[in-house]
């Protein structure tokens, strides 16, 4: 494969004001996921060490292997609800690897309100083991939870993806004979206590793990019997009484060997055979990236830029490189995986809706995971594309975008508005991962423009009751509309709200689609065949 | 978690990691590269970062007994469950649960009396068949809850030892 040739100018003036403006959001994004990482209040920390138990990170370490990638995902959930008060929606949860295996880990966090569990907490559990039922990864829970936060119970238990579904996931899991270890580090209490029930395997501490449908509290409350937290549902009862438990241990380091000696004996993955070569490093440094991404979302940048400092070599097989410029389509390789790449270079017309769908179901047929790199505006609007029908053609690349078997990853590089988001594989349509540039923008449409809109109508609402307003007071009426909007569209708010699987400083992309490639592939891939398209 | 050995009763937490077609150690905040080429009869060449050394190996089962540089060492691993194993805060390890309803054939233990581990405590009979309840560990009797003779339920309490403070 032939490689990039850079048109960037990595000593002009443009690219160094870029590049500072960027290092500055990297270096922000580091600084809170250090904060949501390692700052507790005192009398947490104080509490857990009260208690013997390690924070949860520690927890980790000493399961992983060392000296492996651990690839966290979501790290910054909830970090714009709650106050801010429950880092990380109180769970961690990434892929990494346990006695030579890929496994993806749920922990609870109880140095967050006590490992309780807000709807946003439900939400990324329920999202890892969905990750796991797609990409068939066994999966080790660190349990260590008080129960659902009961003041927002309403939001987080009956619903079809609500608490329910953590449990349900697990049944699937099982089903479909991916493994489950869980480790009882702390309470499981009420529907926590599933989480070890419905594991194949699991361990409990003594003395600190415990696992009951009501604790002491609710017992004493709906019968009368008084009860020790031990004699309820310690290790000793669930090991060698009821059989709810396997494993008892004596202490969390203990817990965490005998984990480590259970993953050990799993079978090992038979993995997709990829088309895969030795990998080698970009040929352009990754880290100019941070001088390609413009200071203005509404700037125009080539996505070429961003492949060549992104994938093996920085060696790209264009495909169709004269027709549906808009959209750049190509293969290439990532840490030597092969890959089908997808990058919007400007606004989708008909021409390049058609090649995007043509080129995904060519991925398919050659059974090549596909990477979509998005920075999208959306599909072209007017008469003329109306009539050479812009809509059937964007309404192909989601037929082919959804009716896809192979693997697909989305990285939002910049903006991701209205149906492009939907065309380009945004989280509705199941990429196995997606993750977003901390720059960048997601919402139906640009913040601007929906500004403009709705401070436009508030205007004409006034005038029709006979207001007049000055050119200061339509600014003020705009201003509050733009600036929630750039609020609620910002990456920090997407995965605040689990709509992506985390923000990547951009130097780390290749990194994280090299784990999450590999991830992927631990699936089966099914034959191609799709829906109707419409011609 | 580390692999831990322990050589002249220091304990040492290593980790070989691969690295591309070779191995990294990781020892401490420490990493180097290694690799070690056999030869025949248990000797090999050993290297650290480049430097080779001379080794010669023979292993019997847990313990590795090494020759390197000129001087002998005895390298013992300790698998990690077994190392962490031992220290918990539950105080049903002390108390000898009947595993089955029966009677009591013989009781050789006085309270206050120490026991070695694996000595028998007391003889059960159930089902036509005898049972010797033995120490689990070593430590002093604190209580005998049956006599000879005595007839017990499934997992009646036998014998407790005194709690000791257990070191990891």
């Amino acid at each position: 494969m032939r490689r990039i040739e850079s048109r960037l100018n990595t000593r002009s003036e443009e690219f160094c004001s870029r590049a500072q403006h960027n290092r500055r959001l990297a270096a922000d994004l580091k600084e809170l996921q250090r904060r949501t990482r390692d700052e507790r209040p005192q009398r947490d920390v104080d509490r857990l060490r009260r208690q013997s138990k390690k924070p949860v990170r520690e927890r980790i370490a000493l399961l992983l292997d060392p000296g492996t990638p651990f690839l966290e995902l979501s790290t910054l959930a909830a970090n714009m609800a709650y106050d801010g008060e429950v880092p990380g929606a109180g769970i961690v949860s990434g892929i990494g690897i346990v006695s030579g295996r890929e496994v993806i880990i749920h922990a609870d966090d109880a140095s967050v309100k006590g490992g309780a569990w807000y709807p946003l907490s439900v939400k990324k559990i329920v999202r890892t083991l969905d990750i796991a039922i797609e990409n068939r990864l066994p999966v080790v829970h660190l349990c260590d939870s008080a129960g659902g936060f009961l003041p927002a119970q309403a939001d987080l238990f009956a619903d079809r993806y609500l608490a329910g579904r953590i449990f349900r996931n697990q049944a699937i899991l099982s089903k479909l004979g991916v493994p489950q270890v869980a480790i009882v580090l702390g309470h499981c209490t009420a529907g926590g206590a599933y989480v070890p029930a419905l594991s194949e395997y699991s361990v409990i501490v003594k003395g600190t793990g415990a696992i009951f449908l009501g604790g002491p509290p609710l017992v004493k409350a709906a019968t009368g019997e008084e009860v020790t937290v031990d004699d309820l549902g310690g290790a000793r009862v669930h090991t060698s009484i009821s059989g709810t438990a396997d494993y008892p241990a004596d202490n969390e380091d203990h817990a965490i060997a005998i984990a480590r000696e259970i993953v050990g004996q799993l079978r090992q993955a038979e993995k997709w055979p990829l088309d895969w070569a030795t990998p080698e490093a970009p040929y352009y440094d990754p880290n100019e990236l941070y001088g390609v991404i413009p200071t203005d979302i509404k700037q125009q940048f080539d996505m070429r830029e961003v492949i060549a400092r992104t994938v093996d070599g920085s060696r790209f097989h264009e495909y169709q490189p004269a027709y549906g410029a808009t959209l750049i389509c190509g293969f290439a390789r990532v840490w030597g995986y092969k890959v089908g790449i997808l990058a919007n270079n400007g606004v989708i017309f008909n021409d390049s809706a058609l090649k995007g769908a043509h080129f995904m179901q060519l991925c398919d047929q050659t059974r090549v995971p596909m990477l979509f790199l998005q920075n999208i505006t959306g599909y072209m609007v007017g008469r003329e594309y109306e009539h050479r029908g812009i809509t059937k053609d964007g309404a192909k690349m989601i037929m082919a975008v959804s009716g896809a078997e192979v693997p697909k990853i989305t990285v939002i590089c910049n903006g991701s508005f209205g149906a492009g988001n939907y065309g380009m594989s945004g989280r509705a349509f199941d990429p196995r991962f997606l993750f977003m540039w901390p720059q960048s923008q997601i919402s139906v449409m640009g913040g601007e423009q929906a500004a403009n809109v709705l401070a436009d109508i508030k205007v004409r609402q006034l005038a029709r009751s006979g207001q007049t307003l000055s050119a200061a007071e339509i600014v003020g009426i705009r201003e509050p509309i733009q600036e929630e909007y750039r609020r609620l569209s910002s990456a920090y708010y997407s995965t605040s709200q689990l709509w992506d699987d985390g923000i990547l400083d951009p130097v780390d992309t290749r990194n994280a689609l090299g784990m999450a490639i590999s991830a992927t592939l631990n699936a089966p891939i099914g034959q191609p065949h799709y829906g109707v398209f419409r011609m | 978690m580390r692999h831990s050995f322990t050589i002249a009763d220091r304990d040492h937490a290593v980790w070989l990691a691969r690295a591309g077609a070779a191995y990294r150690l990781h020892v401490g905040g420490r990493s180097m590269s290694v690799s070690l080429e056999p030869a025949a009869d248990g000797a090999g060449v050993l290297q650290f970062d480049g430097a080779r050394h001379d080794v010669v190996m023979a292993r019997d089962g847990d313990v590795t007994h090494l020759h390197i540089d000129g001087e002998a060492f005895a390298v013992r691993y300790t698998d990690p469950v077994r190392r962490h194993a031992g220290s918990s805060a539950d105080a049903a390890e002390d108390v000898a649960l009947a595993p089955m309803p029966g009677t009591v054939v013989a009781v050789n233990v006085q309270p206050g009396e120490r026991v070695a581990a694996g000595q028998t405590l007391v003889v059960i009979e159930s089902m036509k068949l005898e049972t010797s309840i033995k120490a689990w560990r070593e430590g002093s009797v604190a209580a005998v809850h049956v006599a000879k003779g005595d007839p017990f339920e499934r997992s009646a309490p036998l014998v407790t030892l005194a709690p000791e403070a257990r070191a990891r």
